[in-house]
């Protein structure tokens, strides 16, 4: 097994397109995020934010709305009172993120364009939506105080959205989820060389795996032992681009450091074992395989945030199960949950459901390997 | 003489083509089997179906006396294998496939590197071991694609069409070394297309074609298959019909040809075919550039039996 091993590892370390698309391309691309983001991350640091709200009869009659809103600004966002029309001029000139109309007894929110601010407003006026039943009854009571309201809101808003004191106490930075999903597609691509690996194999996958078949060494050395040096190599290229980013980037990863460590190597199982599925599931040739893994992560890697954390939060929200199911996602998660929470729960749930994710494409690909003859080779 | 491999009614069948049908044939110890037929015959369907590599539709395939199966590691271990397309790592070198292939049968590392030498200089590589395939020649390639799969000593290699596209040095250097190995007591089963090689090399023939054995046997016994005996040619312009008729006249004649230069004449049997050639164009005064005389070849058998040139 020590020989295929070495051998594996010499053959992997030497395909110069592997080396590249797992050990260059993700510090490459962590080059350009870097430069792109560096100028948005002063800009976009989650900041108090401006709003108005038209100062109509509806809005001053509306009461719950009137004390929850009074009681976040200035914590939230800053509100211009105004009017409709000025409002509208106050957007058009992008002097606000959005305003709130109050037509009856529910606001209307108008924005120009979906960003973050935005989504919290509407994630407020939601939440205020939600408990305006129980208010109501509460609120004919003299003396009520809508603070309470308004902290349980805000409190929301920290777990759901963003927390505004992070335990490292660095800045708030909600573009190291783009250097997070960086490091996910990284451990997925090492489903690359999984499939190189374990295609040199299997003989209905080229000459060399016809060769290996033939041989006296059984077929699950051989794949046991292509497939714990392409760990390894993926590893490196995961610890490469990992020191890279905290050191050079200078990304922030939280305090946890064994659990980081934890998840870039749970991640990279999940992907080398996603390029050992690839490699015994599907009947083409090899760079039509390389070309599924490379396609399959990168789809994953934008729904999973690495374009942004809007389509990451849209998602999370309103498709909840595709993120779920996604691995790059639970990789970015892991890692967004032991950098934004104080509780360890979200990112247990990341750990099994790679590991859950890792052992169903195990079996499948491990199924599949077992056929010992073919109809055609 | 011991059989060392044993099929009977091999079939192989895709949707709606009979790859190899009903396949009865033995390798016997020391020997080299050709395996002779055009592509598309049926050759490397019948090495892959022996070594277990492809799904059989029937029939039984016995390899030293035992079953075949995708699990038989005692059986593999003793069998070498060289495929028709290459089959190395272009990121190890010459040494390190040789090495690593071998491995895979050999654990011994001490003795590994004695039969990875042998290997090298059997194929004549020993200036190359630190090159990388994609710094060989065609010719050269081919000659690493055997090192690695008979660098182990096997007792029964199967050479499937070796010498496809390769130098004619490296060719000689090729056949060569399959002698080597049989002289050291390997049994081997070689298939080609090309008859030249069956006719240097083999012992003994079987003849392919549509997955169907034509004929077998010695390539004496294959040739007394045909009706001639020899085949005159003649490189000579121009010659006219009066000329052509009358040479059809000779005796022992079985069939002539001509393409306005080459006059191809084939004769059922009887000596002096060449002299009596020689004096009729000579008597007449037709100027020809050469003349030459051979003894059938398994072209000419192939061509008998199937109607066709074996290259078609």
């Amino acid at each position: 097994m020590f020989h295929n091993f070495k051998y594996t590892l010499k053959t992997l370390f030497r395909t110069k397109a592997l080396i590249f698309w797992t050990f260059a391309f993700p510090i490459i691309l962590g080059l350009f995020f870097n430069m792109a983001f560096s100028n948005l991350e002063n800009d976009e640091k989650i900041k108090v934010f401006d709003i108005a709200i038209v100062n109509n009869q509806a809005y001053e009659e509306n009461i719950i709305y009137k004390n929850v809103l009074d009681e976040l600004n200035d914590k939230v966002y800053t509100a211009k009172y105004v009017s409709k029309e000025e409002a509208e001029t106050l957007l058009e000139d992008r002097q606000i993120y959005g305003y709130l109309y109050f037509d009856g007894d529910n606001p209307e929110i108008y924005v120009r364009k979906s960003g973050i601010y935005q989504t919290i407003l509407k994630f407020i006026i939601e939440e205020v939506e939600q408990r305006k039943n129980v208010l109501n009854n509460i609120a004919l009571k003299e003396g009520y105080n809508f603070s309470n309201v308004a902290e349980d809101i805000m409190t929301k808003l920290d777990s759901e959205v963003l927390t505004l004191n992070n335990k490292s106490n660095s800045n708030l930075s909600y573009t190291v989820i783009e250097f997070y999903t960086l490091i996910a597609m990284a451990a997925m691509y090492g489903g690359t060389i999984g499939l190189n690996a374990i295609n040199s194999s299997l003989a209905n996958m080229g000459e060399v795996g016809k060769r290996s078949s033939i041989t006296p060494t059984k077929k699950s050395v051989l794949v046991i032992s292509k497939a714990i040096a392409s760990y390894i190599v993926a590893l490196t290229g995961i610890a490469i681009l990992m020191l890279f980013l905290y050191f050079v980037i200078h990304v922030d990863f939280g305090s946890n450091l064994l659990y980081v460590i934890l998840l870039a190597f749970v991640g990279t199982l999940a992907g080398t074992s996603l390029g050992i599925l690839v490699a015994s599931a599907f009947k083409c040739s090899h760079d039509a395989k390389i070309g599924i893994i490379i396609a399959v992560t990168m789809f994953l890697s934008v729904l999973a945030g690495m374009m942004g954390i809007t389509l990451k939060y849209v998602i999370d929200t309103n498709l909840p199960f595709v993120n779920m199911l996604n691995p790059c996602n639970m990789i970015t998660d892991g890692f967004y949950a032991l950098y934004y929470y104080n509780t360890l729960n979200r990112f247990w749930f990341d750990i099994v459901s790679l590991l859950l994710f890792t052992i169903l494409c195990l079996i499948i690909s491990s199924v599949l390997i077992r056929r010992e003859k073919y109809d055609s080779i | 003489m011991k059989n060392i491999v044993e099929v009977k009614n091999l079939t192989k069948e895709y949707k709606n083509l009979k790859a190899i049908d009903n396949l009865s044939f033995e390798i016997r110890k020391g020997e080299i089997l050709g395996l002779l037929g055009p592509n598309g015959s049926g050759k490397s369907t019948t090495i892959n179906s022996i070594l277990s590599l492809l799904k059989t539709s029937s029939g039984s395939i016995k390899i030293f006396g035992s079953e075949m199966t995708p699990s038989s590691y005692d059986i593999k271990r003793k069998i070498g294998v060289v495929f028709q397309e290459v089959a190395v790592f272009n990121e190890l070198t010459v040494y390190e496939n040789i090495d690593y292939f071998c491995g895979l049968y050999i654990e011994d590392k001490k003795l590994r590197a004695k039969y990875i030498e042998e290997a090298i200089q059997l194929v004549g590589l020993e200036n190359f071991k630190k090159f990388y395939p994609k710094q060989l020649s065609g010719g050269l390639l081919r000659r690493l694609n055997i090192a690695c799969g008979i660098a182990h000593k096997p007792e029964l290699i199967f050479l499937d069409e070796p010498t496809v596209a390769v130098d004619p040095q490296s060719r000689n250097n090729i056949l060569e070394g399959i002698k080597k190995l049989r002289d050291n007591g390997a049994t081997i089963c070689y298939t080609t297309h090309y008859m030249e090689e069956v006719e240097i090399l083999c012992d003994r023939v079987i003849i392919l074609d549509k997955g169907k054995i034509l004929a077998s046997g010695t390539i004496d016994e294959l040739k007394q298959l045909t009706n001639i005996e020899e085949k005159v040619t003649i490189e000579v312009d121009n010659l006219s019909d009066k000329y052509i008729s009358e040479i059809t006249e000779f005796k022992n004649v079985d069939t002539i040809s001509y393409n306005g230069s080459i006059l191809v004449v084939t004769y059922k049997k009887g000596k002096n075919n060449l002299t009596d050639m020689v004096n009729y164009l000579n008597n007449k005064k037709i100027k020809y550039d050469k003349i030459f005389s051979e003894r059938p070849t398994l072209n000419d058998v192939f061509l008998e039996l199937t109607g066709k040139e074996l290259r078609d």
